[in-house]
Order: structure tokens, then sequence, then C-alpha cells
């Protein structure tokens, strides 16, 4: 009887998560259709947390960076703690559906992608590439 | 009696302190943590085993092996191990290791522990699904199933686990009718 119940636990949870991954299927076109454009070229980014972001920011520079292995909430906390130890970081979030890390730097800030990938990688994980925006 | 439960996240960002408290059938443990890298992480983990009516200590090492990053996934190896610094007899070793996307989860893990009255093996198989995919900063939930085995017990047990983390803060309960509960908790700084 357990074991039934364990197995229909089961069988639920994966239903559920299935309707749940479709619904976030329509919010990901919906994200698609709102990419953010950075020099002519789009980024596939969460608009809601982009918008979020970008309120109440001006002069700075924004940097969009893609990471492999940012599966969970855990993974990105140490990013977000090693970004913040520069002092020209002013914000940082992270888009976890995209794989995204959105960064502000103020102005006199020269970013370089090698120093970006080399706090990314002392974390554990990687970044495969980025763009650079001002606001 | 040394612990499988610091599968979850063995090893912490660079720099960071993990304290981590365990609860269950076998044995009450507290483990401290800190890792230099993401590479690897020492500590110390205080355990009141019930089994064998004891108490000490384990100087814990856990090493990264292997791991591997796509864009949905990260996949790791890990090799665990600890020593009773008041009692070199009592030590143990083994290997864990996981895949997971946001929505999936797949861990294992086996280990080999030895002291002075009864060697002994433990392994585990757990499957995991994230019922939904909370943003960053959310509160996440995982739906699992563990299923384990202890060579003192001599048995499988298999079991449902919740778990739940939002910022550092991790809660991990599983309960089953031979296991009783297995409650764990984590917080990172």
């Amino acid at each position: 009887m357990r074991l039934i119940c364990l197995i229909l636990m089961f069988i639920a949870s994966v239903i559920f998560a299935e309707k749940n991954h479709d619904s976030h299927e329509h919010q990901g076109h919906a994200v698609h259709q709102n990419d953010v454009y950075v020099d002519g070229k789009n980024y596939k980014l969460d608009k809601e947390m982009f918008d979020k972001f970008k309120k109440n920011l001006k002069d700075v520079q924004v940097a969009i960076i893609n990471v492999q292995g940012m599966v969970c909430d855990f993974c990105a906390r140490g990013i977000e703690k090693a970004f913040l130890k520069d002092i020209d970081v002013k914000k940082i979030d992270v888009d976890l559906e995209n794989g995204k890390i959105v960064i502000a730097y103020s102005l006199n800030k020269k970013i370089e992608f090698k120093e970006i990938k080399e706090k990314i990688l002392m974390n554990g994980q990687n970044a495969t590439d980025y763009k650079l925006m001002k606001i | 009696m040394a612990s499988l439960y610091s599968q979850t996240r063995p090893i912490s960002y660079p720099e960071g302190f993990t304290l981590m408290s365990h609860s269950g059938i076998y044995k009450d443990s507290v483990y401290f943590h800190y890792s230099p890298s993401f590479k690897y992480s020492v500590g110390l983990e205080i355990v009141k085993d019930d089994y064998f009516d004891d108490e000490y200590s384990y100087f814990r090492f856990t090493y990264l092996l292997n791991r591997k990053n796509t864009q949905n996934s990260q996949r790791n190896l890990y090799f665990q191990s600890g020593l009773d610094p008041e009692n070199f007899d009592r030590h143990f070793y083994g290997l864990h290791g996981d895949w997971e996307t946001r929505r999936w989860f797949v861990g294992f893990g086996y280990k080999e522990s030895f002291n002075d009255i009864e060697d002994f093996s433990e392994k585990y198989l757990q499957f995991g699904i994230a019922p939904y995919l909370g943003k960053y900063g959310d509160l996440h939930t995982w739906l699992m199933f563990k299923t384990k085995k202890n060579s003192l017990g001599d048995y499988w047990s298999t079991y449902p686990v919740i778990k739940f983390f939002k910022g550092d803060f991790l809660i991990e309960l599983g309960y089953n009718n031979k296991t009783r509960a297995d409650a764990h908790l984590m917080y990172r700084f």
C-alpha cells in the first residue's frame, strides 16, 4: 500500500512538473519576444528581471554574461558574492532560466571578458560570451 | 559512522563556510567545513553514533574530481574522506556524484567506513524533480526518491525526500518506516 502511494505521488509530481514546464515554455516564448537588443544583436534574457534590474540605474555599463553550469540558486550565489567584492560593481542579478548574469559596473571600469571569465571559473562555472551596453 | 548527507553541495564557493546538521536512524551529527576553492573543502564533523553508542569526530576532506558544465546541466564527481584524530583506525573514504538540470536531479554515492568494532559500507541512489522552476532568490523545492543501503542493516530502504532551499539555507526531510525520519539542515556563509 505504501509503495503504491509512493508511486502515485511520484507520477503526480511528474505530471505537475510537466504542466508547469509547459507554462514555462510559454513564458519562455514571451521572453523571447522581448529579447534584449545590444549592438543590433538580440540576447535572450528574462525581460521582467531585466526591467527590474534597470530601474533607478543610470550612468552605468551593464554586462550580460552567458554562464554554463549555473543550474541552481546555490551555484549562482558564489558568483554574486565574488563580483560584489569589486567596488566598481553597482548591482548584480541572475537569470537562472536563461543562464545569464547581469552586472552593472561604474562607467570608469574597464571591463575585460578575461577577468569576468576568471571570476566565474574560480566559482566552478564557465562564462562563454558576454554583451555590453550603457544605460 | 560518517554520513552520506553531505552529498548536497559538499563544497561551497571559494572562501565559503558551511554549517550542516543531520539527524538519522544511526547517528546525529554537526559538520562545519571551509572551501578554499570550488575544488575542495576541509572540515570537522562531530558525531553522536547511536549504532555503536559512541561519540567521536572526523577531520574531513572532500575533493571535486570532475565537473562538466553545459548550458542546462552540471555533472560532478567527488571524492570524500574522513579521519578520527583520536583514533586513526576510524576513518572512511568514498565517491559520490550527481547530474542535475534545473528540472532533474540524479545522484549516487558509495562509502567504505572503518572502525575498531565493525567495518561497513553505505551506498545510495537519488532521483529528483523540481515541480516548478523558481527564479533567483525564490524558495526552491525538490521532490526526490532516495534508495540506500547500509551493510550494518543489510537491506535497501527507499523513501521520499523533500528538499527546500532559499538563499543560503537548505532543509531536506525524508521518512520511511525502517529508517524513521532523516533530517538535514544546511547554512552557507
